[in-house]
């Protein structure tokens, strides 16, 4: 049989499959990328297109997570003041349903009951970064307003409405509590019994149906602060999740499209050790032919 | 009775014969290197024998020709192959050209989605906040600005593929008009029962680089040759040549027409089927894809912002606050029926008017909420934007890689062929050698037998009558 008997063409073919190789594996090397161009493995190129979808929005809900993680806290806290505030009307409440008060100290306890009340109002109007906090969404304009023609002596000028935030594949949070519900809710309003107590307290009758009521007030803001405590747990524990999803997004992302350096170095040993033994062979073997020996 | 001049004429022959051997050896080692080059071999057969009662005598040795040793079945299925191995060439270039738009990084059309809705998001979370408002302009223009990009690189790659069909026609027109003009040569030397030889070698050698440019077919036939292209259009025939021209259509595409008719849907192989291929399919199709993209995220986000308030409060669809008809308020200017990507673009420089507020305060995020639910939404033909956007990754990876796969397959089947081709048609050296020591020694074996004769003559001549 006869052969082909200039076999060069074909060894160039196949040193050049060999060099493509070669190219390759030091691109995976330089880039440390396995995954270059998505013709590289087109599945794992989509994937790679939804993992950094993936990482970039736990990246942003952690950012929007710390946007109003603090206003959350702040409006606790916020709260909190507003609990010890209002321990502090009981006892002076308490103090004036003593029988033995005469007028005139049921008068200067009424003054320090006032004094809470502006109080109460500057607390309530807790603005955060320009927002009004617990104005409902009309967070541009303070909630409470002073007015006489009121029986609680202030006007609720907020709405009642509420935001949620996504913060993750089907988790959001309630972002505020609105004024409506917390001091204006109908039975358990704030200013309403403190302008009950002081008006009590003034005439000297019905301090204890007064003190009732800012007792009750009292407990419901007590009540609504677990909503906060909740909240903020929950951002917390969010947090912690999306910190670890993250990491996870990293090493999929790493397993996807990430170049296996250890094999891929291994490669390209081997692929210089058979480049070199094609190159020597084809030099020591294509120089011979009869008519060297034809003398 | 034979005579001794009987025998030097035979002689004689031998020496022709051996010498017109050694030029086709000559031949062969010259042209080593040649490509295409058919090694020759001389053909040499008995003379005639002279019939001299009772004795039937030789007459020595005819060099009857010197022929090229080739494989025509071998040919054709070589130029079959290297047809395969130009379209694949051509598409795997533009493939790898286009995946380029694709390539994951920090501008890309799937990164410029995330960060859109990224942005829309951090509104939510401060839906009154007027550089967060900002945030999201910029997030939508650079979203724009990818579209765009990548669309526009496409149509530009197509028009560049344009100018290849018009060079690859140009090179298909230079190479029908050579091999007419081989075969006029060589139907000449045949007619007058010679071998056409190396013109042969050069005209396979045409139809060879002719096929790696277009799909042909080669017809055969006494001493002339047919070529057309796989449907039939006629480019040679005989020692007449064909041109093919191109053409700008309506839409602004280089056409190829031969004899005034259009073929260009006729072309399927070759490096001008492959260029039209990917001109006129695969591209297109990923422009499609984008388009319906960008139009899917436009429109269902155009939707979602036509339906709230913007920051001042006022409503941004198509009725104002007291009731009026007015124009809505788009995010993007709304998409045309083609060309989305190309031209997707935002339709508003105030970040107030932007609406988050689904209740008309300004501290509500009802509408930024739903805009940002639309990232995970069905809103692009039936999935969700990056699960679109990550198919077109997919789907332009997997055209590339099987092109590649096909062009390697390719590559090798037409390597074998060509090996095969050259086990038949290639120069050995060593053969050459070898017929060199044989057709020397054969010639010095013929002239020694002419000294003999001449001795013999001699010998004759100086006979003495006694």
């Amino acid at each position: 049989m006869r052969v082909n008997p200039n076999p060069l063409a074909d060894l160039l073919a196949t040193l050049g499959q060999n060099q493509q190789q070669i190219n390759t594996d030091l691109q995976e090397i330089a880039s440390g990328l396995r995954v270059n161009a998505p013709s590289d493995d087109p599945a794992a190129a989509a994937m790679l297109v939804q993992n950094a979808d993936q990482t970039s929005e736990a990246d942003q809900y952690l950012r929007s997570i710390g946007s109003v993680q603090a206003e959350l806290q702040n409006a606790d806290s916020t709260l909190s003041s507003v609990t010890t505030t209002l321990q502090r009307a009981i006892s002076l409440g308490t103090e004036g349903a003593n029988g033995t008060l005469n007028s005139a100290d049921r008068q200067a306890i009424a003054v320090e009951v006032q004094g809470i009340q502006t109080q109460l109002l500057s607390l309530a109007n807790l603005s955060y970064q320009g927002s009004f906090v617990f104005a409902g969404t009309a967070t541009q304009t303070a909630p409470y307003v002073l007015d006489a023609t009121s029986p609680s002596g202030v006007r609720y000028v907020g709405n009642s409405n509420v935001n949620q935030l996504t913060l993750g594949n089907h988790f959001s949070v309630q972002t505020n509590l609105p004024g409506s519900q917390l001091f204006s809710s109908p039975g358990n309003d704030v200013f309403q019994a403190i302008q009950d107590l002081i008006t009590n307290l003034q005439s000297g009758t019905n301090i204890p149906t007064a003190l009732s009521e800012v007792s009750n007030a009292y407990n419901h803001i007590n009540a609504q602060r677990v909503y906060y405590g909740n909240a903020i747990n929950q951002l917390n524990s969010q947090q912690t999740y999306l910190n670890s999803d993250t990491t996870q997004l990293a090493q999929q992302q790493n397993t996807l499209g990430g170049a296996d350096l250890p094999s891929v170095i291994g490669n390209l040993e081997n692929e210089q050790v058979s480049r070199q033994a094609a190159l020597e062979a084809m030099s020591n073997t294509l120089q011979t032919n009869l008519f060297n020996y034809l003398k | 009775m034979s005579s001794l001049n009987a025998s030097l004429a035979a002689a004689l022959s031998g020496l022709t014969a051996d010498r017109g051997a050694l030029e086709a050896t000559t031949n062969n080692v010259a042209n080593v290197n040649t490509p295409g080059y058919s090694r020759e071999v001389p053909v040499l057969v008995a003379s005639d024998p002279i019939v001299v009662d009772p004795l039937t005598l030789g007459t020595g040795v005819t060099l009857q020709s010197i022929e090229s040793v080739r494989d025509p079945i071998l040919e054709s299925q070589i130029q079959q192959e290297t047809q395969t191995q130009g379209q694949n060439d051509a598409q795997v270039s533009a493939l790898q050209q286009a995946q380029v738009n694709f390539t994951n990084n920090t501008g890309d059309i799937g990164t410029a989605i995330s960060n859109f809705f990224d942005s829309i998001n951090q509104l939510s979370a401060s839906p009154a906040d007027l550089s967060v408002r900002q945030g999201v302009l910029t997030a939508a223009d650079n979203l724009a600005t990818s579209f765009n990009q990548v669309a526009n690189n496409l149509s530009a790659q197509r028009g560049n593929l344009g100018l290849s069909v018009v060079q690859t026609v140009g090179q298909i027109n230079q190479l029908t008009q050579q091999i007419a003009q081989l075969n006029s040569q060589i139907s000449s030397l045949e007619n007058v029962g010679q071998s056409g030889g190396t013109f042969v070698d050069q005209r396979t050698q045409l139809i060879d680089q002719l096929s790696s440019l277009v799909d042909v077919s080669v017809i055969k036939s006494d001493n002339s040759l047919t070529l057309t292209t796989a449907s039939g259009t006629a480019l040679v025939a005989g020692q007449q040549s064909f041109q093919l021209q191109t053409q700008l259509n309506s839409s602004g595409m280089q056409e190829v027409f031969a004899q005034g008719k259009d073929i260009t849907s006729t072309i399927v192989s070759g490096q001008l089927g492959g260029l039209l291929a990917a001109r006129d399919q695969h591209l297109p199709a990923l422009q499609t894809q984008l388009d319906t993209l960008a139009a899917g995220i436009a429109n269902a986000v155009n939707a979602v912002q036509t339906g709230g308030y913007d920051l001042n409060g006022n409503p941004t669809g198509s009725t104002d606050s007291k009731g009026n008809p007015q124009t809505p308020v788009y995010l993007f200017n709304p998409p045309p029926a083609t060309g989305a990507a190309a031209s997707l673009s935002v339709a508003i420089t105030d970040p107030s008017l932007i609406a988050a507020s689904s209740d008309g305060t300004a501290g509500s995020n009802g509408n930024a909420e739903a805009m940002y639910a639309l990232s995970s939404q069905a809103i692009v033909a039936g999935q969700s934007p990056t699960d679109y956007y990550s198919g077109i990754v997919a789907n332009v990876g997997n055209l590339t890689s099987n092109a590649t796969a096909q062009q390697s397959a390719s590559n090798l089947v037409l390597q074998q062929l060509n090996d095969q081709r050259a086990s038949i048609s290639g120069v050995s050296l060593d053969q050459e050698a070898a017929n060199l020591m044989r057709y020397q020694q054969s010639y010095a074996a013929s002239a020694q037998i002419v000294s003999a004769i001449n001795t013999m003559m001699q010998t004759v001549i100086n006979m003495k009558v006694s």
